[in-house]
């Protein structure tokens, strides 16, 4: 049980046979912890996601259709490489635990896929550069990469967000002096989501002039290589981060009662380390941990536990990991998650033995909606079962692995050894009948397969 | 075997469909007449973009190149206009089917979206308040049969409580046949915390395979809000369909480049009005005891941000539309925009509650008593519904 425990409460579910190889879980857990988390090369290859952006500007005026859907097409081909490439690591990673702390993080600090085509374009980079290299480094500089990064500038804007006082802004107001045009000013977007969701939590004490005072530390804070306005301001082929003085909202800032002498892009790194090593940040993040690890209703002690391992190593990620693996509440038989559908998708998969993510992959889990880096909002996906196990949800769940069943792979375990064993990937309860159903031979072996993912002890972890 | 079938298999398996416990299944009864949508703007939609205050002196200074020009608008009364996109809006307005609603916010002052949405959707006077839904704390205070559903929104906190609800989405993962849910159903009879949502959906796929619904309706990446509307009258029209659905849109938060007519957020107002026009033809006869509200978290900023968009704000406007509302009005206890009249000196000022809406539209919907409504918004006893917009 404890195997199983570690295999599907930390990791992303067992394979065939892993529950009774493991035999140090706790240790097995600890070990994937040890260096840092792999990185992966880029699977889109030489595709200039710039190129794409201006391309895509450029033929929105135009009425040149076959150009259009030919960039549409490339565009689509680009995504799908980049999603299936970050849901295969997901299958097939011998440190699962590692891929679901990327996965926890990323969706903690998220972009969304849905909102614009540059982020669209980006959201798999994001997750590779912002948020994989720092999953077991330090809090403060994942945050600094994910306020950096392109994807999440554009997401939130802020590489919109100009200093209402910056030269540019001086320089603007005097030629339109008398006109009727839109002032060129502050985008509070970023500032919010960066205390209320990324750091303090909405409790975490900050009200509507610290947010107004982040968005003027952060302006100046924007991205080259993507066309559009900001282009004028921050030239360069490449897409990437540049801070631009010109846009810089000048003068001392008060964050949190904390003043920040005017200093550029200076400021915006204090700010976020300071954010980041306080107090309120610590309880939420760690909040957010254990009702992802361990409960919807997240133990406090446990909570406390974790936020004090967080707090005492200044946002050390694999410390506060390890502290996630040595809480009781973990490994009691009182806590259970019920798995989401990336969750109950990939540990499918990996019950099958895949080498990779299929290419349907994409639409299935929009169809189980909860597309890849595509939440609704910047909240990110929910992380309870009052969300989740929603009986059309669960409907749909049946559906599909139904489908799988009958696919090569599904038809390979349920035609073998396999198919019995398949009991032994989840923890029943004490009158589950699925080992019974599994042995009944009247009952077509495809459908048997079915069953055991479809079934209710697989959908919890 | 239909779907029908096999309820009634499993119904003789186990005991009878009754003992399930489910007041969703409704052979012979008679429900309880009236139907209530509830639709959430996910986002924070700009009420001052939607439904204009052209008439107030100070609009189009506060919204500068953002403000429309009187000629695009399409007026309704006290100088209020509905944006272009709305313009399919003007046919309820004609049939005194249409309560537009202004100056209107949640009892809880927050620009966080998810604090708005947990405040709008559990019908308390603070995010914490209650775990539950104010659409199921109404099923709960609701007599007769009734039944709420969910519309390809899995299971929003409106509905979330202990009152059984179904979910329904246009998604379809494969064919299944009877006699793998049959068995399915006996796996999911181990587990006490998933069966009633297994057999929920199952009763709904088996009322959904009753309907005829078109291949792909509502399918795709969330663009079609017409489809997705269609499907959703095709749920709740039959007479022993559900009293009470929820849906919801997204997209609505518009922090920069929301542009005039034809813009990015026009574009939206557009499919929210052309969806509930789609919604209401789509109904039939049985738009005539239906009510449709919708509402948002919060309005944005009154006056333009930096970016051509606009910030989280506070008040902003909803709509309440059906053959039962009172009459076609604009109501508004209009504070201004006047500098000085702004809420913390940016956003518009709320001068109508949420809850006071929301308690004269279930009392109306559905013949409910005051007391009754009370405990569909527990701590609201201070806020008197608003009855009046419900004839």
């Amino acid at each position: 049980m404890t195997a199983l425990r570690a295999l599907n409460r930390f990791g992303l579910g067992a394979g065939p046979g892993d529950a009774r190889a493991l035999d140090d879980p706790r240790g097995w857990l600890e070990s994937q912890l040890d260096s840092s988390a792999p990185l992966r090369p880029t699977p889109g290859g030489d595709v200039d996601v710039g190129a794409l952006v201006r391309e895509q500007r450029a033929l929105a005026r135009s009425d040149d259709d076959a150009r259009r859907s030919d960039l549409r097409r490339r565009i689509l081909e680009f995504t799908v490489t980049e999603s299936r490439d970050a849901l295969t690591a997901r299958t097939t990673s011998a440190r699962p635990f590692v891929e679901r702390l990327v996965a926890f993080w990323s969706n903690h600090l998220c972009v969304s896929a849905a909102a614009k085509l540059p982020t669209r374009l980006l959201a798999g980079s994001y997750e590779r550069e912002a948020i994989r290299p720092h999953v077991l480094g330090r809090f403060d500089e994942m945050v600094r990469a994910s306020v950096r990064h392109p994807a999440m500038l554009t997401y939130l804007d802020n590489a919109q967000s100009v200093g209402p006082d910056s030269p540019a802004a001086r320089t603007v107001a005097r030629r339109r002096r008398g006109e009727d045009a839109p002032p060129v000013g502050l985008n509070e977007n970023h500032a919010r989501e960066l205390l209320e969701l990324h750091t303090l939590g909405v409790d975490g004490g900050y009200d509507q002039d610290d947010v107004r005072a982040l968005a003027r530390v952060l302006t100046g804070w924007t991205v080259t290589g993507l066309g559009g306005a900001g282009a004028r301001f921050a030239p360069g082929d490449g897409v990437g981060f540049r801070f631009v003085p010109l846009l810089h909202d000048p003068g001392d800032k008060t964050v949190l009662g904390r003043r920040y002498g005017e200093g550029g892009e200076g400021e915006g790194d204090a700010v976020i380390r300071d954010l980041c090593r306080h107090p309120s940040t610590a309880t939420f993040v760690a909040t957010k941990l254990v009702r992802h690890f361990v409960d919807d209703d997240p133990p406090p002690d446990a909570v406390t536990r974790v936020a004090r391992r967080f707090r005492d190593t200044e946002g050390d990620l694999r410390e506060t990991a390890r502290a996630l693996v040595h809480l009781d509440a973990a490994w009691s038989d009182a806590h259970r998650k019920f798995r989401t559908p990336q969750d109950w998708l990939v540990a499918m998969l990996r019950g099958l033995g895949a080498r990779e993510a299929p290419p349907s992959v994409l639409g299935v889990l929009r169809d189980l909606r909860h597309p890849l880096w595509a939440p609704p909002s910047p909240r990110g996906f929910g992380d309870t079962m009052a969300e989740w196990a929603d009986p059309d949800g669960l409907l749909n769940r049946a559906e599909l692995a139904r489908t799988v069943a009958r696919t090569p792979a599904g038809r390979r375990v349920g035609s073998g050894p396999g198919l019995p064993a398949l009991a032994d990937l989840a923890e029943g309860s004490g009158d589950d009948p699925l080992r019974a159903v599994l042995a009944d031979s009247s009952i077509p072996s495809d459908e048997r397969v079915a069953l055991a993912f479809a079934g209710p002890s697989f959908q919890w972890r | 075997m239909d779907r029908r079938d096999f309820l009634h298999r499993a119904g003789m398996c186990f005991g009878g469909v009754a003992t399930f416990g489910f007041p969703t299944v409704r052979f012979a009864s008679v429900p309880e007449p009236g139907r209530l949508v509830f639709v959430l703007l996910r986002g924070g939609f700009d009420g001052l973009a939607a439904l204009v205050p052209a008439g107030d002196d100070g609009y189009a200074s506060l919204r500068g190149a953002m403000a429309f020009a009187p000629d695009a608008l399409h007026p309704l009364e006290a100088g209020f206009g509905l944006a272009p996109g709305l313009a399919p809006l003007r046919a309820f307005w004609e049939r005194g089917e249409l309560v537009a609603l202004h100056a209107m916010a949640i009892p809880f002052r927050t620009r966080s979206h998810f604090d708005g949405q947990a405040v709008l959707e559990t019908g308390m006077d603070r995010p914490e308040g209650s775990a539950d839904g104010w659409l199921n704390r109404l099923l709960q205070v609701m007599e007769g049969e009734r039944s709420g559903i969910a519309v390809a929104a899995g299971m929003p906190r409106s509905m979330i409580g202990a009152h059984p609800v179904s979910t329904w989405s246009p998604a379809e993962l494969g064919a299944v046949d009877d006699a793998y849910l049959d068995r399915l159903h006996l796996l999911y009879r181990s587990d006490p915390r998933l069966f009633n949502r297994f057999e929920a959906a199952v009763q709904q796929q088996a009322r959904t395979a009753e309907m005829e619904m078109d291949e792909g309706m509502g399918r795709g990446p969330g663009t079609d809000v017409s489809a997705l509307f269609r499907a959703a009258a095709r749920l709740i029209r039959p007479a022993t369909g559900p009293n009470v659905a929820a849906m919801e849109l997204s997209g609505w938060d518009t922090h920069a480049n929301q542009g005039l007519e034809g813009g990015p957020l026009d574009r939206l107002l557009g499919r929210l009005a052309q969806g509930l026009v789609a919604f209401r033809d789509e109904m039939e006869a049985a738009w005539a005891d239906t009510t449709v509200v919708v509402m948002t978290e919060f309005g944005r900023t009154a006056r333009p941000n930096g970016t051509r968009g606009t910030d989280h704000g506070t008040a902003g406007a909803g709509f309440v539309l059906g053959p039962r509302v009172a009459r076609s009005a604009v109501v508004a206890d209009w504070p201004g925009l006047a500098d000085h009249a702004l809420f913390e000196g940016r956003d518009l000022r709320p001068t109508l509650d949420t809850r006071a809406v929301l308690k004269g539209v279930v009392t109306g919907a559905f013949d409910l008593t005051a007391a009754q409504a009370d405990r569909v918004f527990p701590g609201s006893a201070g806020v008197r519904g608003r009855t009046d917009l419900m004839g």
